[in-house]
């Protein structure tokens, strides 16, 4: 039996789809099998930025008319083992789906699976309650800036309402040299505010957007700083205990230093 | 020290020309140009209202007050009205410092009001209203939550939302928060707004309605 995980932010464009794809992607390569759920009806990306958008036959909403068994509906990675999407549809609507039928879905993948992670839509209407209704547990991805934690600091709210626990936080788009110079919020700040655990911080990492357009989630290459932050997510996400590095802005001289001691 | 005679106050019913005790009619011109001079700009044609706090003025000095004050400055006089205080000696009238008197009003004290307490931290998009007595929050206040009380409102973490006390008109209400960065704070219906980037200070806070009908803030030490 494994969890179904939703991945959510309440503010848009702060990073959900891409967490789920390389989240998704770094799950299997550590040997899980994974089931990565696009739950934005009408307005899919999930499988733009897995690169699988070419061979998707079926959607969610196939299988909730009917039309087609849950496992044909899944699209498997053929660069991974253990790594399926399950679309969604894209002429429907979000009020095409009732919460427990989404929850039907959730509680027969994860019969199968070791992970589920659905990718909700931004927003708190009815797309993110159907992304959450079967979700165990939640990862919400928040960037540091003041709009996106008060959206997250709702989506918190609704999560708890909802019983959904743990809640894991995401610090998205971080980038040391801002917080550095004083002008974005540090992580104590963010967690000050949010009062729920950090599971990860991903840094601002140009890699992503061509990585998105090419359809290769960034996790393939192990090089970039935020490949590798993904990758220790993923990690803690299977219940290792990797301490999440100090990303914190050192001076020039310290990174030289760091660098001839990391190659030695 | 900013001049303690005359001084041009915005209400909730338009201008006001407080004129506190004075030694002589020359002084209280005087202060009026010092105080018109900080204007930024003129108030031509606005109404003002005249609260004699303390002093009183001859018929003939009020006359010739107000013809100066129609002629020089502009100003319409809606009203005027005198303010029986105690007074206190001429000039020596301080402003005020931190040591206010706090306003009571008889019908409700705060032995006889119920109070509730919420074990968590409110967040955004979440309320909480408690019309019949005071709250006590065991959490944070986040930005986008809103709690409003008939009575006074602590919270015992940040209170970075709306915090709306005395809903139902009770001007003695009290706002105290471990960390005071409010995006509003309202008691009964005085509204006040944070300066923007205001940085949390590091030390408790109370907000009240002050003697001149503002809400104040101040280090919070003890009630």
């Amino acid at each position: 039996m494994g969890k179904v995980i939703v991945v959510t932010s309440g503010k848009g464009g702060v990073g959900k789809t891409t967490c789920t794809a390389n989240l998704g992607t770094a799950l299997a390569l550590l040997g899980k099998t994974v089931v990565v759920v696009d739950a934005d009806v009408g307005l899919r990306n999930l499988d733009i930025v897995m690169g699988l958008e070419s061979r998707i036959v079926y959607t969610s909403m196939d299988v909730i008319e009917k039309q087609c068994e849950l496992g044909k509906a899944l699209v498997k990675d053929r660069r991974v083992d253990g790594l399926m999407l399950l679309a969604a549809s894209q002429k429907n609507n979000k009020d095409d789906i009732q919460p427990e039928q989404m929850k039907a879905i959730c509680d027969k993948l994860k019969a199968a699976h070791d992970f589920v992670l659905i990718d909700s839509p931004a927003g708190i209407e009815r797309g993110f309650s159907n992304a959450s209704a079967g979700a165990d547990e939640a990862v919400v991805v928040t960037t540091p800036d003041v709009s996106a934690i008060r959206d997250a600091d709702r989506i918190i709210g609704l999560l708890q309402h909802g019983g959904i626990e743990p809640i894991n936080l995401i610090l998205n788009r971080f980038s040391p040299q801002l917080v550095g110079n004083g002008s974005m919020m540090d992580q104590e700040d963010v967690l000050d505010i949010l009062n729920i655990d950090l599971i990860g911080i991903v840094p601002e990492d140009i890699g992503v957007i061509t990585s998105t357009n090419r359809g290769i989630p960034l996790v393939y290459e192990d090089a970039s700083p935020g490949s590798q932050a993904y990758m220790r997510i993923a990690r803690r996400l299977t219940g290792q205990r990797i301490p999440i590095p100090d990303l914190e802005q050192k001076g020039f001289l310290s990174n030289i230093v760091n660098w001839f001691t990391r190659n030695r | 020290m900013t001049n303690s005679i005359v001084a041009l106050r915005a209400y909730r019913d338009g201008l006001h020309l407080i004129i506190r005790p004075h030694l002589s009619i020359a002084d209280v011109e005087e202060a009026i140009q010092e105080e018109m001079s900080r204007m930024n700009q003129p108030l031509n044609g606005a109404s003002v209202q005249i609260d004699l706090k303390g002093p009183t003025l001859k018929k003939e000095e009020m006359e010739y007050l107000k013809s100066k004050l129609q002629e020089t400055y502009n100003l319409k006089i809606r009203s005027i009205e005198a303010f029986d205080e105690q007074a206190p000696p001429p000039i020596a009238a301080a402003p005020t410092t931190h040591a206010l008197p706090q306003r009571t009003d008889p019908q409700h004290t705060r032995d006889s009001e119920p109070s509730r307490i919420i074990p968590h931290t409110i967040r955004s998009g979440q309320s909480e209203d408690y019309p019949q007595g005071s709250l006590i929050i065991y959490g944070d206040v986040n930005s986008g939550a809103e709690v409003r009380a008939g009575g006074d409102i602590v919270v015992l973490g940040a209170l970075r939302g709306n915090a709306h006390a005395g809903i139902s008109g009770r001007l003695s209400a009290v706002i105290i928060s471990m960390d005071l960065v409010p995006v509003q704070l309202q008691i009964g219906d005085f509204i006040s707004h944070r300066p923007i980037n205001q940085k949390s200070r590091g030390y408790p806070e109370i907000a009240r309605i002050g003697v001149e009908d503002v809400i104040i803030v101040e280090k919070f030490v003890k009630f």
